[in-house]
């Protein structure tokens, strides 16, 4: 290959980079529309808060996704730091599942009536 | 066209990538956990609330957050995330001009950004949505699911101090509140209502000369509630009071509101330090090529910054 011919297709692979950056910066704000949207059709009882809650949370990692796929360079890298990664999300959720029983379960088992203890000294 | 080329990985034992990077991708790690501590305390308090009871977590309505200005926010760091990885695109190309134009426009979104955050802080210091000062009364046994527990009993006796003493201290905050609304120009209408549970409050007498009659304060829940009434009164008019509301789970709200949004502050606000650095080393001429792998590693911690804030707004704002 010739130096202008390398240099040509050098510039090709960094404009495509350009485009790529510029698409996901715009899906990014698309998105950000998208669950902006949610939460007002919540308010006027257009859909449900589940329903709502569901589409902006998963807005919300779609755009963590592009942030780190594009933006970040792991579509290049990914194989080579996955390890250093990957343990902190385990870590992250089985942190929120730890304190569940302590914090969240009561209070969902407090909605419901408690069944009276059973006696432990039982007569004979 | 010149550019900068990474080592090969064949050239040297170890980490098929640069050293900066293993060392980066450590830190926003350790960071991840930073956040995932913060935010999933906040889920799991959240979700630790009773969901249908008055005694529910604060909607944005109730604690004064305005959700268009946290989608601005948010499209202000996407932008930034957008032209840091332009800047180091450029550096790569070895276009530093452009790398550090682009470096500028992100240090300008970055202090928008601040700028936005200090409004908002500033409308909660006006509202006094602080933690320790809102108002709350405890949860009634029911929803808390605990046994009841005889009145004589010495943890009855050590809860009901603690409640009195710390309702008399919302009491007081609105008592001087109230005062200081009294001596100030405000609509006629709102100052003849705080100026009445003012009055009520200091449970006044009546003029020298005249029989006092037995007049009982309200109580700090009762105060609460009448805060409460004007407040909303004063909101439909206009009116902008520094009265602090009585809201349930108020004050864990702002507890995590601060530390969640203060701590990605301090972050945000770090990350325009190096860019400042970045602009004087581009300033004395120095700024080359060379310094393209520090761009990029710059830009992944501004990447991961606008992530966290990516989480943030909505579990904040939205849901």
């Amino acid at each position: 290959m010739t130096e202008t011919g390398h240099a040509t297709t050098h510039d090709a692979a960094h404009d495509l980079r350009v485009k790529a950056y510029f698409t996901v910066f715009i899906a990014l704000s698309v998105f950000t529309a998208i669950s902006f949207i949610a939460n007002e059709a919540v308010r006027q009882g257009w859909i449900s808060v589940a329903t709502s809650v569901t589409i902006i949370m998963v807005v919300a990692v779609i755009k963590a996704f592009l942030v780190g796929l594009i933006f970040m360079h792991l579509n290049f890298d990914w194989g080579k730091v996955y390890f250093i990664i990957v343990p902190i999300f385990i870590l992250g959720v089985m942190m929120m599942m730890v304190l569940m029983p302590d914090i969240v379960i009561p209070w969902q088992q407090s909605q419901q009536p408690l069944e009276p203890p059973v006696s432990t000294t039982g007569t004979r | 066209m010149t550019e900068v080329v990474y080592d090969k990985p064949q050239d040297h034992m170890g980490m098929p990538l640069p050293t900066p990077k293993v060392a980066m991708w450590l830190f926003l790690v350790t960071e991840i956990m930073f956040f995932t501590a913060l935010i999933g305390t906040y889920i799991i308090l959240r979700h630790g609330t009773p969901a249908q009871s008055p005694f529910r977590w604060p909607t944005p309505h109730d604690v004064h957050l305005i959700e268009w200005i946290g989608a601005l926010n948010t499209f202000v760091l996407i932008c930034s995330s957008f032209t840091v990885v332009l800047a180091h695109h450029a550096a790569v190309k070895a276009d530093m001009k452009k790398a550090t134009l682009y470096i500028a426009i992100t240090l300008a979104l970055g202090g928008v950004f601040l700028i936005i955050k200090a409004y908002e802080y500033n409308s909660k210091f006006q509202h006094d949505i602080l933690p320790g000062h809102i108002g709350e009364t405890r949860l009634p046994e029911k929803e808390l699911g605990e046994p009841k527990i005889a009145l004589d009993d010495p943890r009855a006796i050590e809860r009901g101090k603690h409640d009195h003493a710390v309702g008399m201290q919302y009491f007081h905050r609105v008592q001087l509140q109230l005062e200081a609304i009294k001596n100030s120009s405000i609509d006629a209408e709102v100052q003849k209502d705080c100026n009445k549970l003012l009055d009520e409050m200091t449970s006044a007498t009546a003029g020298e000369g005249q029989a006092i009659a037995f007049h009982r304060p309200p109580s700090p829940a009762e105060v609460g509630t009448r805060v409460n009434e004007i407040l909303e009164r004063a909101e439909k008019k206009g009116v902008s009071l520094h009265l602090t509301p009585a809201i349930p789970f108020g004050n864990l709200w702002a507890s995590c509101y601060f530390a969640m949004t203060g701590f990605h502050a301090l972050h945000v606000f770090g990350g325009l330090v190096v860019f400042v650095i970045i602009l004087l080393i581009a300033a004395l001429g120095r700024f080359g090529p060379q310094h393209s792998t520090m761009l990029e590693m710059v830009g992944l911690y501004w990447h991961f910054v606008d992530i966290v804030w990516i989480f943030l707004f909505p579990l904040l704002y939205l849901v």
